[in-house]
């Protein structure tokens, strides 16, 4: 996908000794960093240019779809890049460069020199956690549906979700074991473990008798009020497909149907609609843009 | 009715007939030498992403024409193949960064007034101009008499990064409103200008402006993209909330599952009174936008899942009628007006308009 750029010198460093396996490494760590809009992997949707390894320095170039990209999703982007880099043992320092934004030349200063985002940005009202934070309780809706989904499908009743605490779920392996007065029901981990993930870390959810499922507005929910909830799930679903559409085309259109490397690899096609809330029914989806782009 | 003569008169889909009111159009001006700031430069770009990221390559305008393209050829876009039979200005200013303005009230005047029985057009008012503001609306009022205002809440001026429509400044501009028949109220709540923290997803304040002014009503274009979810809510809750369909209405380009989506969560949420068709122009041309969202089809999975049908009856309110009830534009009385007015002789259109006659639509 991108170009990798790495010293064939000496490398003292107790990683791994081959500047591919670097490379890959340092992939694998920008995989975890999300677009805070759209709840996607910046791997994914092909924001990054370039990584270029030299010994424990480690330089990142990414470009946004659009030069008017929110700054403090950018400011997000680019910080929990260097975090995540920084987090490889055999990195000592890592350099994140922002490219074709406005504010890029600010961000990439301001990044590296380690300075917050208020410092960054003095006239801006406040800081990037509570934008953060509303952000993530986004991606908690939408996931919401899809593990209530399995839930429901599985035949637990409305009753029993919403009175659902965390300490009534188990994730064992590829599985979630559900204690339902006695009984247990085994439902595929994946949605559960990705929304009790989010929960956890947005601290929703911390106690083992905190309710596990909730409004959109963190309250428990009255079990008939389930499906008006699950609509509100499918809509920030929706609403994040939406945008990503719209980041994708910008993307698209700054790049050349090629893309930033020349690739001509979609960042979304193979995994745009997997996302969609619908019914799980993959193959069913297509993308007009997909087939524009195989002729 | 035109439709009972058979004759193949504006749109029509499924055998009737579909006025189309265009409810959003700009005129801007961002040639080189009326750029002050950079931002200028760059929110062209942007835009000029948007219109290429989603129009058919074969529509696509170049750069220089975009920047500027006039009355002249924003008529003959709109009217000339009788795509709009009416169209709705939304101003832009963006003082800032435009010497004279980006898109003014005064500058989309110009083809205003050329042919009014064919455009709305829309002022604004800034809160954060205070008393001079208050009696620059009351001067759009009295010398264009509008109907409605476009509002940027998200636009920096000076130390201010923005402004809320429910802040006390806000209210005071929209008591003016109310008090001076200006019912319109056209919030960009979208892709914002200058965006740091505040605003970047914020829609919430149209809530209590709302409720606050049930006699105004509240349009809020781009239907919120990316806050589709908090729009829906809210204006499930108050029903002089609308939903814009500008930029979504362009997903209908290349992605057309989105844009069912997209429809089919607006006509859950809000039902097909309260949309309302907008191209943008010139981000998209409505001369190929109004025929691609009227074929439009949400897919079986998405008529089970919603609920909701885009047909016939639905397209006849989003692209025209709920414009025409907001505007007090009686649609049977301008068809009759346009079978000889200017733009229909400029286009020789006299036959899309119920005379008897029926020439092929094209």
């Amino acid at each position: 996908m991108s170009e990798s750029i790495t010293d064939p010198m000496d490398d003292t460093s107790t990683g791994p000794a081959d500047s591919q396996d670097q490379t890959v490494a340092v992939r694998d760590r920008l995989d975890r960093v999300e677009d805070p809009e759209l709840a996607r992997s910046i791997v994914e949707l092909d924001y990054i240019d370039t990584i270029q390894v030299d010994g424990g320095q480690v330089e990142v170039r990414f470009t946004l779809p659009t030069a008017w990209c929110s700054p403090a999703f950018a400011w997000m982007m680019a910080t929990d890049a260097r975090d995540e880099v920084e987090a490889l043992d055999w990195v000592n320092n890592a350099r994140i460069e922002l490219c074709d934004h406005m504010h890029g030349e600010e961000i990439t200063t301001g990044v590296n020199a380690r300075d917050s985002f208020g410092e960054t940005f003095p006239d801006a009202d406040g800081d990037v956690a509570a934008v953060r934070a509303a952000i993530a309780d986004k991606a908690r809706v939408s996931r919401q549906r899809e593990a209530i989904q399995v839930l429901l499908d599985a035949g637990v009743n409305p009753e029993q979700i919403v009175s659902l605490e965390r300490s009534g779920i188990d994730i064992v392996g590829d599985e979630a074991h559900v204690e339902l007065d006695g009984l247990s029901v085994v439902v595929d981990a994946a949605p559960v473990a990705d929304y009790i993930d989010r929960v956890t870390t947005s601290g929703h959810v911390t106690a083992d008798d905190d309710t596990l499922f909730l409004t959109p507005e963190g309250d428990p929910i009255p079990a008939d009020q389930l499906d008006v909830v699950q609509k509100r799930s499918r809509l920030a679903t929706v609403n994040m497909g939406g945008q990503g559409a719209v980041c994708d085309a910008l993307h698209r259109a700054r790049h050349g149907p090629d893309g930033p490397d020349g690739s001509g690899s979609s960042p979304f096609a193979e995994s745009e609609f997997d996302q969609s809330a619908y019914d799980g029914n993959v193959d069913e989806f297509t993308s007009t843009w997909t087939l524009s782009t195989d002729d | 009715m035109c439709a009972v003569l058979i004759i193949a008169c504006m749109y029509e889909k499924d055998g009737e007939e579909i006025f189309v009111i265009d409810g959003h159009v700009h005129m801007w001006d961002a040639r080189k030498e009326n750029i002050i700031h950079e931002g200028g430069e760059q929110f062209l770009q942007c835009f000029y992403d948007y219109h290429t990221g989603f129009t058919p390559e074969e529509e696509q305008w170049d750069i220089d024409e975009y920047r500027h393209y006039g009355p002249d050829k924003m008529a003959e876009d709109l009217f000339g193949n009788a795509a709009a039979d009416m169209a709705i200005f939304q101003p832009t200013y963006l003082d800032d960064f435009y010497d004279e303005g980006f898109n003014t009230t005064e500058q989309n005047a110009e083809l205003a007034e050329k042919y009014p029985e064919r455009f709305v057009l829309n002022g604004s008012f800034d809160p954060r101009d205070g008393e001079e503001g208050l009696r620059y609306l009351e001067h759009l009022k009295e010398e264009y008499d509008i109907p409605g205002v476009k509002l940027y809440t998200a636009e920096w001026r000076g130390e201010s990064k923005g402004w809320r429509l429910d802040s006390d400044d806000a209210f005071q501009f929209l008591e003016k409103c109310a008090d001076l028949g200006i019912k319109n109220i056209n919030a960009h709540k979208g892709p914002t200008i200058r965006p740091l923290n505040r605003d970047a997803f914020d829609v919430e304040d149209v809530d209590d402006a709302a409720s606050s002014f049930p006699e105004l009503n509240f349009i809020v274009n781009h239907v919120g993209l990316p806050r589709l979810d908090d729009f829906c809510w809210i204006a499930a809750q108050e029903p002089n909330v609308y939903g814009g369909l500008a930029v979504a209405s362009a997903m209908s380009t290349h992605r057309e599952r989105k844009f069912g989506e997209i429809m089919g969560e607006l006509l859950f949420w809000l039902g097909e009174d309260r949309l309302l068709f907008g191209s943008d122009y010139a981000l998209w041309n409505p001369d190929w936008l109004v025929d691609q969202v009227m074929n439009a089809e949400l897919t079986q999975e998405q008529k089970d899942e919603y609920g909701v049908e885009l047909d016939v009856d639905t397209m006849k309110k989003i692209m025209g009628e709920n414009a025409a009830e907001l505007y007090d534009i009686d649609i049977e009385e301008k068809k009759r007006q346009f079978r000889d007015d200017p733009v229909s002789e400029r286009f020789d259109l006299e036959n899309h308009y119920g005379s008897e006659v029926g020439a092929a639509a094209d």
